[in-house]
């Protein structure tokens, strides 16, 4: 298996900055704004773009933490991968612009699970995305609106996305793995 | 089947219930406990007559061991329920004599817990012609009931059942209650100088009871079904034959599936004390335990005296709960297994006796504490008895002695022939091979009841032949019979 | 089904086995880390039958997904659709509201349909027999079923005949699994540093026909508490035989694992408790012939605010419910500072989704 860079730590870094910028840019201010990362790495990527925006518009975004454990359409997974992370959505939806954060855009399946998720916590005005990553290869319409880098990946290949905050040092990686056989899982 | 078994055994002349008109099995183990003696031997049986027996010595027995084709004199078993008249979907005469041949016997006692209750001539008569018109050579002896209709109140009709053939009797499936009843019927059944088999338990103490009151019983949240309740029952009837016998010296009381360690303990004194009480251990109570409840498959004898607990260790390697287990009296503990092995051993139990107790599915495809009691054992009899033999526990002619010299002695006159190898008189025998072992499942038991726990297992000793007053009662299929 | 070698029936507790992790050594906190390592294998269990089998990473899991589910819970709406699609049949065979409610809450609180079937007004109650009623249940589609029986080992009967799961809603004398772990979940919550080591918890009344005592004993000595069974010794028989083979260790020179205390005496019971559990008492062990009166077990064993006064000042009261106030406990002690006994009812809706979403992950797994 053998893994390349793809972005190092100043890039990711540059992303996130130009991604608060567009977030701000995209609302004409910060007004009904707030961040949902999805769990894991959304979440702290949520805060860092929530701390770009306090620093260079001085005001402080709510963001909260969204678990999509439990809005999988593939229960198989279950035994798999129990372990939950939890879910904290500490304000109002209602009426809000939520900006769902993630680490990484492959089949769009995650994102629409969050939606759902979203749904029934309140009607949000309206629902957009920030992605760091965006590999291609949707299996739904759903496309993000602030993206990081995107990277065409072939579907042999895994995008790793390393947080300082979950592993140690930030950095992007394309993993190439062994190809898996037909109908294995994804 | 081993080659063995087919170059030692020859196909049958005869078919199924005919005289055997000619067998000859050489080169085979003998046992014979009324002779005191077992080795290598030959036999040969014409026109249903045990012709000859020779005892091979020298070069000639080189060999031949028990491990291999074994002979023995037909097995008697002093306890069966063939459920006619009146529970026919469970077993019948004719299924239950299938059953018993299939398993090595050629002479059962029936239990009168039957609907109606064997407590009179007629209905003894009724079964005795079934057994006659099965058509099966199987020896078929009646119990008759203690008290009438089983009801425990008044004595039932025993001169009557007596003069009819009974050969002893009993209330079994339930104790007799009044220890007034107790007395009165050892008094009177003494002057036919015919036991009076009591299954011993004191009623009071084991109501709505489902396992052995002991460590499994309390972690499954079964009701318990103590040792007290057997102990109890059984020294009253010890107390009372006492008694009894200064009045009636021909006075016989026999304990039937004794399962405790302080039941065989309390016979043990008795004996000692030149009490005519006997007593009869079955094959589940000295090689299972309570342990299989929660899922253990082990035999009794494996698990280390005392501090067993088959939720540690991984040794439950069944579902637990399985109503093919329950049964009166209980599994109880490897302690008290092995006290029924010691009692097997020292004399104190004369008889493996096996509660044949077949069921229908309807009866115990249910929740445990609603199953019915009782295992479907006539089969499966010699297997266990040989397992403890194999396993160094009994040695083999004490298990043969135990399944025929023991209950001829309790049986006594009743019993109405000689037990063992004796040239001259009529070939009463079974032929099995120790060392093969067969796979119990449906298919394979011939009773109608297939509440065995030991169902996908295997046993060793399958029964190639079985010969009963010289007529073939069963012959393995792969032995085949001809015509 | 045999049982893993890992269940908390083996004494892979014992001083001398490696630590766990989350098994409650002190100093460790409960709120759920991020980074708890996964559970070495997938969750194997098709059943919930008896809390036994679960090994302790099996039951920190569901303590985490029970924690998950309570967060869905305060939602505006406390639904996710996890078990969309899926048909759960809760069948009880004796009457209890309660728990019966509470599986159905849970149930649709995970979006599954749900088929309430109490057997007095079903067929059940003309005579169907339990293997029939099974049958008809998969018949008509149910990928999971919600038992209560009172005989024990019904559940056990029924998973031979039924393809889904089933979970355990109480059988006879026997188990609870669900409420044992709800009991275990709230506890966590209110003990110092989440964890139960060495703390005393005494349950004390009909210990005998209890199957809420029977789980527990197996969960809150696998959580290292120091366990107190309490009653009059009518009602304790054979438990402290249970509690002499557990003191004997499996292997020879091998560290006891754990045992469990039997009294009838109440105030060595309660003395210094940190929690007290107190177990219905039924008016039908009166008549059994096994007490006295109720009065006279309310007299000795009855949990009062006098008889607290001996436990910890922070003593923590439960109760499995359905109460009778004034027999096993007093009104004001079911109500008052300590009480956990609402928490219970809420946490018991929060376990039991944890515990249906985990087993619909595995029939899932089986479904391939």
């Amino acid at each position: 298996m053998s893994s390349r860079q793809i972005m190092t730590p100043d890039e990711v870094r540059r992303a996130t900055t130009r991604i608060s910028h567009e977030i701000v840019e995209k609302q004409a201010g910060t007004e009904g704004l707030v961040l949902v990362g999805i769990q894991r790495r959304g979440v702290p990527l949520a805060r860092r773009i929530a701390a770009s925006i306090a620093e260079h518009e001085g005001v402080d975004v709510p963001v909260g933490a969204l678990d999509i454990t439990f809005y999988r359409d593939d229960l198989s997974l279950v035994a798999q991968q129990p372990i939950v992370k939890g879910t904290d959505i500490p304000f109002d939806l209602n009426d809000a612009t939520v900006v769902l954060v993630d680490d990484v855009l492959y089949t769009g399946r995650t994102i629409r699970a969050a939606m759902d998720a979203l749904v029934d916590f309140g009607r949000p005005r309206a629902i957009r995305l920030a992605v760091l990553v965006d590999r291609g290869h949707r299996e739904l319409p759903i496309r993000a609106d602030h993206v990081g880098k995107n990277v065409p990946t072939s579907r042999e290949e895994l995008v790793r996305v390393h947080l300082a905050e979950t592993d140690g040092e930030d950095s992007v990686d394309i993993e190439r793995r062994a190809p898996t056989p037909a109908g294995g899982p994804r | 089947m081993a080659d063995r078994a087919r170059s030692t055994a020859a196909a049958i002349p005869g078919g199924l219930g005919q005289l055997v008109a000619e067998l000859e099995i050489s080169r085979a183990w003998l046992v014979d406990p009324a002779a005191g003696r077992e080795g290598p031997g030959e036999i040969v049986v014409r026109d249903g007559v045990l012709e000859a027996i020779t005892w091979l010595e020298g070069d000639e027995a080189a060999g031949i061991t028990p491990a291999g084709v074994i002979v023995a004199p037909g097995f008697i078993d002093l306890h069966a329920h063939f459920r006619e008249p009146g529970f026919e979907d469970a077993e019948t005469v004719a299924t239950g004599s299938a059953a018993a041949a299939h398993g090595g016997f050629t002479t059962v006692c029936l239990m009168p817990n039957t609907s109606p209750p064997i407590d009179n001539a007629g209905t003894l008569g009724a079964v005795r012609a079934a057994a006659a018109a099965s058509g099966s050579p199987i020896a078929i002896l009646v119990y008759g009931t203690v008290s009438a209709g089983r009801a425990g109140e008044a004595l039932a009709a025993l001169g009557e059942l007596a003069d009819a053939g009974a050969a002893g009797f009993s209330d079994d499936g339930a104790p007799v209650r009044s220890a007034e009843v107790m007395r009165n019927a050892l008094l009177y059944a003494g002057m036919f100088g015919l036991p009076v088999i009591d299954h011993p338990e004191d009623p009071g103490l084991t109501v709505g009871a489902e396992a052995h009151e002991g460590l499994v019983a309390t972690i499954l949240g079964l009701k318990g079904w103590p040792s007290a309740a057997e102990e109890a029952a059984v020294a009253r009837d010890i107390a009372i034959l006492a008694d009894v016998l200064l009045s009636e010296p021909r006075a016989r009381l026999h304990l039937t599936h004794l399962s405790v360690a302080g039941s065989i303990e309390l016979v043990r004194r008795a004996r000692l004390a030149g009490l005519p009480v006997t007593c009869d251990v079955t094959p589940h109570h000295m090689a299972l335990s309570d342990e299989w409840l929660a899922g253990a498959r082990g035999f009794a004898w494996e698990s280390a005296a005392g501090a067993t607990d088959p939720w540690r260790g991984g040794s439950a390697t069944a579902r637990a709960y399985d109503t093919s287990l329950k049964v009166n009296p209980p599994l109880r503990r490897p302690a008290d297994a092995a006290a029924c092995l010691a009692g097997l051993l020292d004399g104190t139990v004369d008889a493996i006796a096996t509660d044949h107790a077949p069921h229908t599915a309807v009866g115990k495809d249910v929740e445990f504490g609603l199953a019915a009691n009782g295992i479907s054992g006539i089969e499966t009899a010699l297997g266990l008895a040989l397992e403890a033999v194999v396993a160094g526990r009994l040695p083999l002619i004490r298990a043969i002695e135990l399944l025929t010299t023991g209950p001829a002695r309790v049986l006594g006159a009743r019993l109405g022939r000689p037990v063992g190898l004796a040239e001259g008189g009529p070939a009463d025998l079974v032929v099995f091979d120790a060392a093969d072992r067969w796979r119990i499942d449906e298919a394979s038991l011939r009773s109608r009841g297939k509440n065995s726990p030991l169902l996908g297992r295997d046993l060793p000793g399958r029964v190639l032949a079985t010969i009963a007053a010289g007529r073939l009662a069963w012959a393995d299929p792969e032995l085949g019979a001809q015509e | 089904m045999g049982r893993p070698d890992v269940s908390l029936s083996v004494d892979h507790l014992a001083p001398a086995a490696a630590s766990l992790p989350g098994d409650g050594a002190p100093g460790q906190a409960l709120v759920p880390a991020l980074e708890r390592p996964p559970l070495a294998a997938p969750w194997p269990h098709r059943h919930l039958l008896d809390v036994d089998v679960l090994s302790w990473p099996e039951i920190e899991l569901v303590m985490q997904t029970t924690d998950a589910m309570g967060e869905v819970l305060r939602r505006p709406i406390p639904r996710v659709p996890a078990l969309r699609g899926r048909s759960v049949t809760i069948l009880f065979y004796e009457a209890s509201t309660r728990t019966r409610v509470s599986f159905e809450v849970a149930a649709k609180n995970l979006s599954a349909d749900v088929v309430n079937i109490a057997a007095q007004s079903s067929s059940v109650s003309k005579g169907e027999s339990l293997v029939d009623t099974i049958r008809t249940v998969e018949a008509l589609g149910a990928d999971m079923l919600v038992m209560r029986h009172a005989v024990s080992g019904a559940p056990h009967l029924a998973a031979e005949y039924f393809s889904g799961s089933v979970l355990n809603g109480g059988d006879g004398w026997h188990a609870h699994p669900s409420q044992a772990l709800l009991d275990l979940y709230t506890l966590r919550q209110h003990l110092p540093g989440g964890s139960l080591r060495g703390r005393k918890i005494a349950i004390v009344g009909d210990i005998l026909h209890s199957r809420v005592a029977r789980s527990n004993i197996w969960t809150l000595t696998a959580a290292g508490a120091d366990l107190w069974l309490c009653g009059p010794a009518t009602l304790l028989r054979g438990f402290e035989s249970w509690a002499a083979a557990w003191r004997t260790p499996a292997v020879p020179g091998a560290p006891a694992p754990r045992g469990f205390h039997v009294t009838s005496d109440i105030s060595a019971a309660l003395r210094d408790a940190d929690v007290v559990m107190a177990l219905r008492i039924q008016r039908e062990r009166q008549a059994g012939g096994l007490l006295p009166s109720m009065r006279e077990y309310a007299a000795r064993f009855g949990i009062t605010r006098e008889r607290l006064a001996a436990a910890s000042p922070e003593v923590l009261v439960m109760h499995p419910g359905p109460m009778n106030e004034g027999v096993e406990i007093a009104p004001d002690v079911a109500v008052g500072p300590g009480s956990l006994i609402t928490e219970q009812v809420t946490n018991g809706v929060a376990v039991r989704m944890a515990v249906l979403y985990l087993l619909a992950g595995a029939t899932e797994t089986r479904r391939g």
